[in-house]
Parts: structure tokens; sequence; C-alpha cells
């Protein structure tokens, strides 16, 4: 049984796949968060994980959880695996040599869970939902949802235009310009159907006008609370699971009729990753987005 | 130089901004762009595409620009390998054979773009293995003239993969502006000597730069002068040849004509028999020039004639006294003709194209047929000056493709004169070596 989605609350968020950090360490640098002489705590990354699985659930969430692999540290950032579309994934095509090992982990279990694998048809990379985040996509039939994709860093904005022929919705490139904010989901963070966490550092004057033309009340995020990973949050229906907060933006979000949950994972950002990155949501539908066909 | 490239843009450009964000990189990077096609998507989740061409000032910038719009998803329309064909058969092209123009070319080869080198209009592009590790990719490519080609040259057929440079005037000769795109009668003669003579100086600063940076660089700014017997006949010869022996010119073609008569200047002091110091013509004077001729054949060479000190002056004699390269190409209705004189014009042309590298301006001096054919060998953005009392040799020449060229309607003799005292200073008439072309 659907559990009734208030309306202008996102229409997904309620389940989500999550890897439990056995093999996670640093052995690589592939972003500008990572130091292989700064390695994690082993078992500190296991209790902040099992807090951040707690928190998840406190919120109203379902988790499954794919296998951890040996030799693949970053397979625990399942949001970059790929994309969910309704019974359909569609598997990232990672930039780096160091996480393309992931991609057959990820799609044996989308094949056995029963979705259907859809390759995304381009020899770009692209690093699933990491770097596309659905706009608008809520309860509300009124509102008209795009995907917004990152591209520079990590994914290419060529990629970009396979996703928008394949999945048929409108698609919103916005450049990353800052390396430290190399996926998207490090800078948006979807809150309902009007709002959204936005860290205007990692974007550029037109990827700020793109934003606030589909957001219509942003939530800007101070230097801080960006470089804090604020925007690398988890909204499970009106609970923020955050890996920190201000009370700035937590008087702001409770303002905003959504109760705040932190879930420190510091071992994590060791990696370049916060809560946003440690699950990937199972339950996204862009069917409303393709139902948009509206002049432009 | 002016570079362009047709691009293309597809995506959900208009919603995304992103076709604002590549238009402003564009006209951030200096360059600018014009909207070939751009087809807008009719419903939200239609993408939209555009074609786009893009100019910027030279290639490196347009490189640069390029690959970042690369970032942006604007890709090259060019996508394609130039096609290679062997020539199958000596001095035969293959068919379909790309004809160059004067312009720099580069040729796209396993998806690199490989310069072209020796621009020279109407040849075909061979691409061969460079010295290894001499260039990235292992390939080089140049222009060929047609008689050139070898049995399996590859040479490039057809129209993809290349790409040219537009030449643009550099801001210093913006100076000629004035005299509209082509010729000039009517504008005061020492404004426009002396605006060669900056040029000319330019030049002299960018060899002496260029001979700083060491041995293995190429030479640039090189001048050349392209002589007619005219300069002999107004007198403009002991001009010229200060000009040489001061440094100014660095390579020489001409015919059997300028030099004879340079030579007949020197040796008699008449051209065509007539006394240069204003005398009557003497006696079977018309047959001087071909006396001279005779006795330069006895000597083998002008450089023999020089060695024996039987020419003591004179263009030639400054030429081959300072090691300047003079190449003197024949015709058929050449008297004698001089022992130098290339009569085979394939071979004369060759010898004109080893001494065009590195030529940076180009004075062709009352001569029409060699200033043609030395147009027709420049590449694009050579400045040249054509001077001759003749409009209909500018024009020609400016006609012919040869788009840096500024005619200057005048007699020649006068504006030597003028261009020697400028860059050389003035001599006294009466005295020094002005006096040795009298005997």
């Amino acid at each position: 049984v659907k559990a009734r989605v208030p309306t202008g609350s996102l229409a997904w968020g309620r389940r989500f796949l999550l890897c439990a950090p056995e093999y996670f360490t640093v052995s690589y640098e592939i972003n500008p968060h990572m130091h292989t002489a700064l390695r994690p705590d082993r078992d500190r990354a296991h209790s902040q994980f099992t807090g951040l699985v707690d928190a998840l659930r406190a919120a109203g969430a379902q988790l499954a959880f794919l296998p951890a692999e040996k030799g693949l540290p970053d397979l625990v950032f399942t949001a970059n695996a790929g994309l969910v579309d309704g019974q359909r994934f569609i598997p990232a095509r990672f930039r780096h040599p160091e996480r393309q090992g992931e991609t057959p982990h990820d799609v044996a279990w989308f094949h056995t869970e029963g979705f259907r694998v859809t390759p995304l048809g381009t020899e770009e990379p692209w690093e699933g939902a990491g770097d596309v985040l659905p706009v608008g996509l809520t309860g509300d039939p009124h509102t008209r949802p795009v995907l917004v994709a990152g591209y520079r860093t990590r994914s290419a904005i060529g990629a970009h235009n396979a996703l928008g022929e394949l999945l048929g919705v409108p698609v919103r490139s916005v450049e990353l310009v800052d390396s430290r904010y190399y996926h998207l989901d490090l800078v948006l963070c979807p809150l309902d159907d009007r709002r959204a966490l936005i860290a205007p550092q990692g974007l550029d004057r037109y990827g700020i006008r793109v934003l606030s033309q589909v957001v219509p009340e942003p939530i800007w995020l101070s230097d801080d609370e960006a470089a804090a990973f604020c925007a690398n949050s988890v909204v499970v229906g009106d609970t923020v699971v955050m890996p920190a907060c201000t009370s700035r933006l937590d008087r702001v979000l409770h303002e905003a009729g959504f109760s705040v949950l932190v879930s420190p994972v510091g071992e994590f950002l060791k990696a370049g990753g916060g809560c946003r990155c440690l699950t990937l949501a199972l339950d996204v539908d862009l069917s409303p987005a393709r139902r948009v066909s509206s002049l432009r | 130089m002016n570079v362009r490239e047709i691009v293309r843009l597809q995506g959900h450009l208009v919603d995304s901004l992103i076709l604002a964000k590549v238009l402003d990189t564009i006209l951030e990077a200096g360059a600018t762009y014009r909207i070939l096609d751009f087809d807008v998507g009719v419903t939200a989740t239609d993408e939209s595409r555009l074609r786009l061409e893009v100019t910027a000032a030279d290639s490196d910038l347009l490189d640069r620009l390029l690959t970042e719009l690369q970032v942006h998803g604007v890709n090259r329309e060019e996508q394609a390998d130039a096609e290679l064909r062997a020539a199958d058969a000596d001095g035969v092209l293959p068919e379909g054979f790309y004809s160059t123009t004067n312009l720099a070319t580069w040729v796209r080869i396993d998806g690199r773009w490989i310069p072209v080198a020796t621009p020279e209009m109407d040849c075909a592009v061979v691409v061969e293995n460079a010295p290894q590790g001499s260039v990235p990719g292992g390939l080089r490519a140049r222009t060929l003239p047609m008689h050139q080609v070898r049995t399996g040259d590859r040479v490039v057929v057809g129209w993809r993969g290349l790409r040219v440079e537009w030449p643009e005037r550099s801001p210093e000769a913006e100076g000629f502006g004035f005299m509209s795109s082509e010729v000039s009668s009517e504008k005061p003669k020492g404004v426009i000597v002396a605006r060669v003579a900056d040029a000319l100086r330019r030049a002299r600063t960018l060899r002496e730069t260029d001979a700083t940076r060491g041995e293995n660089s190429a030479a640039v700014g090189k001048v050349l002068a392209v002589c007619g017997p005219a300069v002999v006949h107004t007198g403009a010869a002991p001009a010229l040849a200060r000009l040489v022996r001061d440094g100014w010119v660095n390579v020489l073609f001409a015919g059997n004509g300028f030099a004879t008569h340079d030579i007949e200047s020197a040796v008699l002091g008449t051209s065509l028999g007539v006394p240069l110091d204003g005398g009557v013509s003497g006696e079977h004077g018309h047959a001087n020039h071909l006396r001279v001729i005779n006795e330069v054949r006895r000597f083998g060479s002008i450089h023999a004639a020089v060695d024996a000190g039987w020419l003591t002056s004179g263009v030639l004699y400054e030429c081959v006294v300072r090691g300047i390269p003079v190449v003197l190409g024949g015709s058929v209705r050449d008297d004698g003709p001089l022992p130098d004189v290339l009569t085979d014009t394939l071979v004369a042309l060759d010898a004109m194209r080893r001494e065009i590298p590195g030529v940076g301006l180009a004075l062709m001096l009352a001569s029409t047929l060699h200033a043609i054919a030395t147009g027709n060998l420049l590449p694009a953005g050579v400045e040249t000056f054509c001077v001759d009392i003749n409009q209909a040799v500018a024009t020609k020449l400016t006609d012919r493709g040869s788009h840096q060229a500024v005619g200057i309607v005048t007699d020649v003799g006068l504006f030597v004169s003028d261009l020697a005292d400028l860059l050389c200073g003035p001599v006294d008439h009466d005295s020094g070596p002005e006096r040795s072309h009298r005997t």
C-alpha cells in the first residue's frame, strides 16, 4: 500500500539503496576532498553509517542494501550508481577508471530486483543520480517537473542530451564550476514543490538563474553551509537528514515545515561524500515530467 | 589571421541558458559568431539544435575557445578526417585532388589537425611521415605543385577535413586602409613611401629578434624584392643597390632583363644603350646589353664576373657580395640569356619556392610576369607592395587572389630612391657609391 503523499511534498524519497562500508577507504584521489594520507577510521565509518540508516528509518524511509565489494571503496556512494525511473534503471558511466568497476555490481543488483536495465547509449561520462535531480516532482499534478543535471567535472553535457532523449523529459543543464562541488547533489537538494537548498558557490550566473527559474523559493546556503555539504542531504517527506546543519539553516527549515535530523558522516566526507551520496532513491518516477508538453 | 569553424550544439539550450552561456563565452574570448541554423524545440521535452559559425583572430584562440566550448556540448561540425589517395603516376595528381588556396591551411588526419607547410595556391596537399618523434602523430603535410608529385605520394582528395585561415591586416598595416582595397595613384607618395619604410623596419625587427632565438628557428620577416627592368631604366638601380647593401633586402627575384640592364648600367653606364646620366645614345648602344650578356657568359656566372673584378657595382653585385639569394627566371623572349638564368620554368619556380619560406614582406618593383608568378607562390598574409606606373599590374595581382597586395601606382625610380633615402639616409648624389655606375 503506497503511503499517501501530501500535495507539495516530493513524490520520491521513501525508498533508498545503500551499501555498507565493509571495504570503504580512501585508496585513490579523484576529487579535492580525497587524500590517501587521510584514511577514514573503519569503526567510526561503521557507526556513522549505522547512524544514517537509523535516521533514514526514523524519518520513514525503506532501505535496501547493495552487497559491498572488495576493492571498490566508493561503492558506498550509491547515488552515483545510476538513475531509477519507475521500473527502469539507467546505469552510470563513471569518468574515472577507479569507479568503473562498480557498474557491473550495480547492474546485477537492479537486474535481480526486477528492474529493466537501460544503457544511456552514449560514450560520454555521466555519474547517475549524483548529477541529476528531479525538481518539481511532487504530489501536485500542476507542477512541471524537470530534471536538473550537472556537468563539467564528472558528467559531460553530451550525456544530458542522451538522457533527455532516452527519458523524454526536459533537462536543465547547469555547469558545476568549482571542483570542490563536483557533483550536482553537493549544490542542490530539492525539498518540496517550491523549495530547494542551493549552494550558489558551485554554480555560475547561468546556473543560478536556471535554478532560480525552476525553484520558486530557493534557500541559499552560506559558504560555510555549502562547504559542510549541507546540500548533500536526504529528504524523506518532511524530514531532512543532513550531514551538518547551522542554527540559521535549522531555523529556516523549521519555518518551512521541515524537521532536521543531523547524521554526522565525517568519515565519508574524507572521500568527498555526505548523506545524499550514500543513498540512491529507488522510487523516482519521471512520468509526470514526460507529460509536460507546453510550448516554451 | 581570421579563422572560422562551424560548430553544432544540441540540447535543452534555451531553458538551460546553455545558448546564452556559449554565446557569451565566444564574445568574452574576443571571438565572434554567426547563427547559421537554429531549430528550437517545440515542446518542453524537445531538444533545440544550433549551427554556429565561430570566427576568431587566430588558430590558437579558436582552438582554445572550441576546447572550452566543448565542455558545454559544442562540437565541431566537421569531424571527418581528410581523405587521402595515392598518386598513381609521377607528375599526375589523383582525381578529385584538393586544390589549395594561398591561405594557411590545416588538414585533419586521425582526428588531429595538421598544419600544411608552405601555403601556396593551386597546389595539392600531400601527407607524409615526419622524422621520428618530431611532431605529435608522426605525420606532416605540405603543399606540392603538380609536377613534383611522385607515384605513391598520399594526396588529399575531396574537401573533408580541411580548414583554412583568412588573413587579416595587422594593426600596423592599418595605415594602408585609406588606400581602399587595391590600388592607389591619388595618394600623397611621401606618406606611402614612409609607410612602406615602416613595414620594412618592422620586418627587420622581426628578423633580428628571431635571430636571437637560435639557429634552429625558421627564418621570419625576410624581405623579397621582385624587380623588373624598369627599375634600371628609371635610374632606381643605385638606390636599390643601397637597400641591398644596407641589409633591407634578403631575397631577390628577377628575369634576364633586369639582371642584364643592371649589369649593363654598372659596367657601361647605359640601360638599353641609353646613358643613365642623361647623355645621348651612343653608336650601336642598343647592342650594349648583348655585349654585357656575352661577357658574363664568358665568365660563366655573375658570381664569377664579380670575383674577376669585372662587375664592381649594381644590385646584382651587392647581392653577390652580401650572399643574397637571387633567382633569375627565363622566358622565350630573352636575349642571351645570362648564364645564371634558369631557362626551365619549372626549375625556376621550384628555385623561387625554396626561397619563399620566411618571407614576410614582398616588394614588387615594376615587374609584371615575375610579380604575378611570385604572387602565386606567396602564402596569404605576406605583406606585398606592388609599385608600378601601370595600374593594371597591381590590379592583376590583387585579382589573382593575392588579397594582401597593396598597389602603389607611381614611378618606380622615384619610389625606390625615396625609400632608400628614408632607410639608408640621403646620399650626396655627386660623390660616393652612387657614382659607381658612371664608367
